[in-house]
């Protein structure tokens, strides 16, 4: 084998495993526990729940609302908020990745972020 | 010889790993038409498809709106019978609404705003009305009080269409037709529970469908796989209240005895082609309650449900059958 020929090989080897390793990134399956709160199409916090510890957060939306998010062994929730109807602290703790945590009067999401 | 195929089959490999980029999701999320929407599309136009849709989200709700003083339905319901001029999608949605209301016997009726509003569900200051009222009420509601003609749209002083029970569908119908023209053919949308797909994942297996449980907030009772279709589900879990008597009382309104319905359904859902029909056929079916429902399908077709019933049990039609899953200790029966 030429050294021009091992070059390209060991060329080829690196991409190839680079692109491996980003395929494996991004494709990691979907039994994720990657909770991230969104707020009008900013992305607040990115939670790996199943390292968080026990922890609440307070996000205030732009027009004052408040919404308190609990992290409790590994569950995530809205445990208070000022709005109106309080759906979101109806919705419970996030369990699916088609039915995410909505406080529709702040505009506040908490979803399963997607691989 | 055998060496030197290493490195080409390394830069095959490479190659075909990077095409994955070209898969990358692209999503948004809306406020619009009173829920959130998430909208996810695959491929190189999908920026461009995803913004064109917002749009036309954002078009759609200002025309049909029936709280927002400029919009096409707000116009019509004030207009004390005056034939008034509409968009070609207005036009379009309430006829639609009209067809499929007289399909289902009534069953679907997009007049029921008044006593929606009288039960206190368009303020959240919910009330059980006395029978009177809603025997007065119930006089103004009536499809055939809905004149459409050459473009115009006009409803006796009284009247008033309401189009939340087709419009998430029908907007649905008409994104999925953007992305469709930007050339996406992987996506994904849910517009407030509902569900429309355009082809398959990229990876070319069948979307997968979450049906929420009427029973327990925030959890699935089960799911169901699809691809090119629209998932849409009407339930009682969603809006309801518990009047001082202590009886459970849902927003969907049966426009024939102008009392929320109770026929021991929890949530129906259709699976279909169009957004709009499985939106207009979720609220009917839900409104017929089993039988009438089965009876229905039977005669009609095209379509696929999935039933829930408050003791827990499901119901379900053949075609749907081997693409569901269900939670454990929930057997579904195939309705005939």
């Amino acid at each position: 084998m030429s050294r021009k020929v091992k070059l390209i090989a060991a060329v080829t080897a690196v991409i190839f495993i680079l692109s491996a390793i980003g395929t494996a990134i991004v494709l990691k399956p979907s039994g994720s526990r990657t909770a991230e709160i969104v707020q009008n199409d900013k992305v607040l916090y990115v939670l790996d729940l199943k390292k968080e510890k026990d922890r609440s957060i307070t996000v205030i939306s732009p027009d004052g609302g408040k919404n308190v998010i609990t992290i409790e062994n590994g569950e995530i929730f809205i445990s208070e908020a000022d709005c109106p109807d309080k759906t979101c602290i109806k919705m419970g703790k996030l369990r699916s990745e088609s039915l995410p945590i909505v406080c529709l009067p702040h505009k506040l999401i908490i979803r399963i972020r997607n691989s | 010889m055998k060496m030197k195929k290493i490195p080409a089959i390394f830069i095959s490999a490479a190659i075909l790993l990077c095409g994955c980029g070209k898969n990358n999701a692209h999503s948004k999320d809306i406020f619009a038409m009173d829920t959130y929407m998430s909208l996810k599309a695959y491929g190189k136009n999908a920026e461009k498809a995803l913004s064109a849709s917002e749009e036309e989200i954002f078009r759609l709700e200002n025309i049909f709106s029936v709280t927002k003083d400029s919009s096409e339905i707000r116009q019509i319901n004030r207009s004390g019978g005056e034939p008034v001029k509409v968009s070609l999608q207005t036009f379009e949605i309430i006829s639609l609404a009209k067809e499929y209301g007289e399909k289902t016997g009534g069953a679907l009726d997009i007049t029921v705003y008044p006593l929606l509003r009288e039960w206190g569900f368009t303020t959240g200051e919910n009330k059980i009305p006395d029978k009177e009222t809603i025997e007065k009420l119930l006089e103004s509601v009536d499809l055939c009080r809905i004149s459409t003609e050459n473009g115009a749209v006009s409803v006796p002083s009284g009247t008033e269409i309401d189009l939340g029970a087709i419009a998430k569908g029908y907007a649905g119908d008409k994104v999925t037709e953007i992305m469709r023209g930007c050339g996406v053919d992987s996506a994904i949308i849910s517009l407030g529970g509902n569900v429309q797909t355009i082809g398959t994942k990229p990876d070319g297996s069948m979307w997968r469908v979450g049906i929420a449980s009427p029973f327990s907030a925030g959890e699935e009772i089960g799911a169901v796989s699809v691809a090119d279709k629209a998932v849409v589900t009407s339930g009682n879990y969603e809006r309801y209240f518990i009047g001082s008597n202590g009886k459970r009382y849902c927003h969907i309104i049966d426009p024939k005895s102008g009392y929320p319905v109770d026929n021991g359904l929890a949530s129906v859902t259709v699976i279909g082609e169009s957004g709009a029909v499985c939106d207009a056929l979720s609220t009917a079916l839900f409104v017929m309650g089993y039988e009438k429902a089965a009876e229905f399908y039977r005669e009609n077709g095209g379509f696929e449900i999935i039933m829930i019933f408050s003791d827990k049990s499901v119901k379900l039609t053949a075609g749907i059958e081997k693409n569901t899953v269900f939670a454990d200790g929930i057997a579904a029966e195939v309705i005939n």
